[in-house]
Parts: C-alpha cells; structure tokens; sequence
C-alpha cells in the first residue's frame, strides 16, 4: 500500500478560477457585489430599490440564483439587466453558473453586478463567485440573534444590511443586539439600516456601494 | 447541504492522483477540516458513502481530521484558540486573523499498487 500525502486544498482550483474572474471584471470597472441571506430577507426588495437609485447614475447588472422558477428575475428585469440562474435543487452558486449567466446577458460592462445568491446562510458562504464584496442581510422579522447562529457567513462579508427596519416598533428585534453579535465574529464589519419600501437608508447604502467601487477597483487600475 | 458538490470534487481530484501514481484501488482518503469550513463532518461522510461507487474508491474508507480554530492578533500578536467564534483577541480585544481552522483540505490518499493487486491475485 502506498500513502500519497498532498495536503490540498479542496476547492483551490474553484478559488483559482474565482481570482481570475474577480480581476478580469474588476479590471474593466465592474464591482461585483454578492449578496446572501435567509429565504425573504428582502435582497430583490434591496435590489428593486438600489436599481431606481442608482438609475441614471450607475450602471448594473443582476444575476439571481434560485432554487425553481424566474419570480426574482421577473420583477427585476423591467429595471435592470437580469439573468435568472436556476440551480436545479441546489442550495448555493457556483462560478460556472455566474459565468453562464454573464454570458447570457452579453458579458455586460457595468458597475455594478449583483450575485442574489439563494436564500441561504449555511453553503453559499463556502463559495466564492468572483465578487469584491459580501454582504449579507437579515430582517428585522428573522430576530436578532442570526449572525452566532451563521459564523462563516458573517465572518467573511465586509457588510451587513438590516432590512425591512419599518418593522421595528413590532417586532422584538434589537439592531444594536445584532450589529453587536455580528461584530463579535467580524469586527470590521459595516452595518447598514434599510427599509426598501419606503427607500429609508437607501440613499446611504448606494452612497457606501460607489466608495467601495472606487476604492476596491483602484487595485486594478 | 453542499457536501454532494464537495464530495463530487474530491473523488475528481482522488481519482487524478491515483491514476497519476498507478494505483489499482484506493484504500483510504485523509482529510483536515476546520470548524470554519462550512462542512459538516456527519454530512461529508454520508456524502462520500452515497459516492464513492466507481470499483477503484468504493471500499475507501474516509478518515476526518478536525482541527481547532486557531487566530493570531494583528496589534499584539497574541495566539489563541477562538471559542464560540468570538473573532476578538482576548489579551488587547484587537482585530484577528485567522490561522487554522477555515480549511477543507485533502491530506493524503492510500492505495494499493498495481502490481500489489496482481500478486494478490495469482
């Protein structure tokens, strides 16, 4: 019996591929943002409402990852270029499907585009799609205690959005109880507020997106 | 539940090194994972049971090595093992970087020679 001995990282080749990605999109000024949370945490709300903002301003993109059916795709698309990525019972994306996607909307030169990864905080977080930036959201419906529940995830996101903040004054959930947990894991985490109905914090959060593009894409240039 | 694609992906990268080392049949597949992995040990093995039924890695016995999550301060430097994923430095409370424990690695493939299985088998 032989004893081959490697020591290899599982999914080298799959980050490998991501860093190729992530520099040929960001070399030509494109900050591709991925987004995770649970299922109805509101990130097509988020999307819907950062596109009306950033109409006319900025250019995007969106790639949506579902498990079944084109309902995301379908009320993103009047707004912005969108392709539905259907994984086919599949928890989380991976590269080859973000690439397809890419491909099926023309390899667009935007300024943003957005991965809506599937409704999930466990899988996605294990893999990397090329993006320059993890954001992960939570509701104020989902309670506050979320981010110890989900390490990875909070772990490796730079932002965490708390959503649907109209709620509040009913529901027992406590944003400085979460940005705390949530900063226990990641300490430079930043934290914003939104409510996508009535566009509160919108502004803010779009604000952050066109930092981070220029300062995350400065690398490149 | 992504431990099917994981596990997919390994037996891809097994199969390569056996062939590439000619061997007949693999006897067993050594992994490390850390607590922040995003696998599930229980998971991986039942994923790999469910998989593995090409004849050269069926009878594989899948082995998990679970380290610790280990950190080192950026201010002070300190090591430490982080508990209940508190990602601050215990000594000064200063920003971490994390060490061990983020992995999914595969450490080590055996198998039977070619030639092995040709004297067992006269």
């Amino acid at each position: 019996m032989t004893t081959i001995t490697v020591r290899r990282d599982i999914a080298l080749e799959a980050k490998q591929d991501a860093g190729i990605e992530r520099e040929r999109l960001g070399r030509r000024g494109t900050l591709v943002v991925n987004l995770f949370s649970s299922p109805g945490s509101g990130k097509t709300s988020l999307l819907e409402a950062t596109a009306r903002h950033l109409a006319g301003k900025n250019s995007m993109a969106v790639l949506v990852g579902d498990l079944e059916t084109d309902r995301d795709a379908q009320r993103l698309s009047p707004l912005v270029p969108t392709a539905q990525l259907t994984t086919g019972g599949a928890c989380h994306l991976e590269l080859p499907l973000v690439r397809r996607g890419l491909e099926a909307l023309g390899d667009p030169q935007v300024d943003f585009l957005f991965i809506e990864n599937v409704g999930n905080l466990v899988c996605p977080a294990s893999h990397d799609l090329g993006e320059h930036l993890r954001v992960v959201l939570v509701s104020t419906t989902e309670g506050d205690d979320k981010p110890g529940k989900y390490p990875k995830i909070f772990r490796t996101s730079q932002t965490m959005v708390v959503t649907k903040t109209d709620l509040l004054p009913h529901v027992p959930f406590s944003v400085s109880a979460v940005t705390a947990d949530a900063r226990r894991i990641q300490p430079d985490l930043k934290v914003f507020e939104v409510c996508a109905r009535d566009n509160t914090g919108i502004d803010t959060w779009c604000q952050y997106l066109r930092q981070e593009r220029t300062t995350r894409l400065a690398a490149y240039s | 539940m992504h431990e099917q694609s994981l596990v997919r992906n390994l037996l891809k990268q097994v199969e390569q090194i056996r062939q590439s080392n000619g061997g007949s049949r693999v006897t067993e597949v050594r992994v490390q994972l850390g607590p922040l992995s995003g696998v599930e040990p229980a998971l991986l093995s039942s994923a790999f049971a469910q998989l593995c039924t090409d004849a050269t890695v069926s009878t594989a016995s899948l082995v998990i090595d679970q380290v610790e999550l280990l950190a080192n301060c950026e201010a002070c430097q300190t090591e430490f093992e982080v508990h209940g994923f508190q990602f601050r430095c215990p000594n000064c409370g200063g920003s971490v970087k994390v060490t061990q424990g983020e992995e999914f690695l595969l450490v080590s493939v055996s198998m039977d020679s070619a030639e092995f299985v040709e004297e067992t088998a006269t």
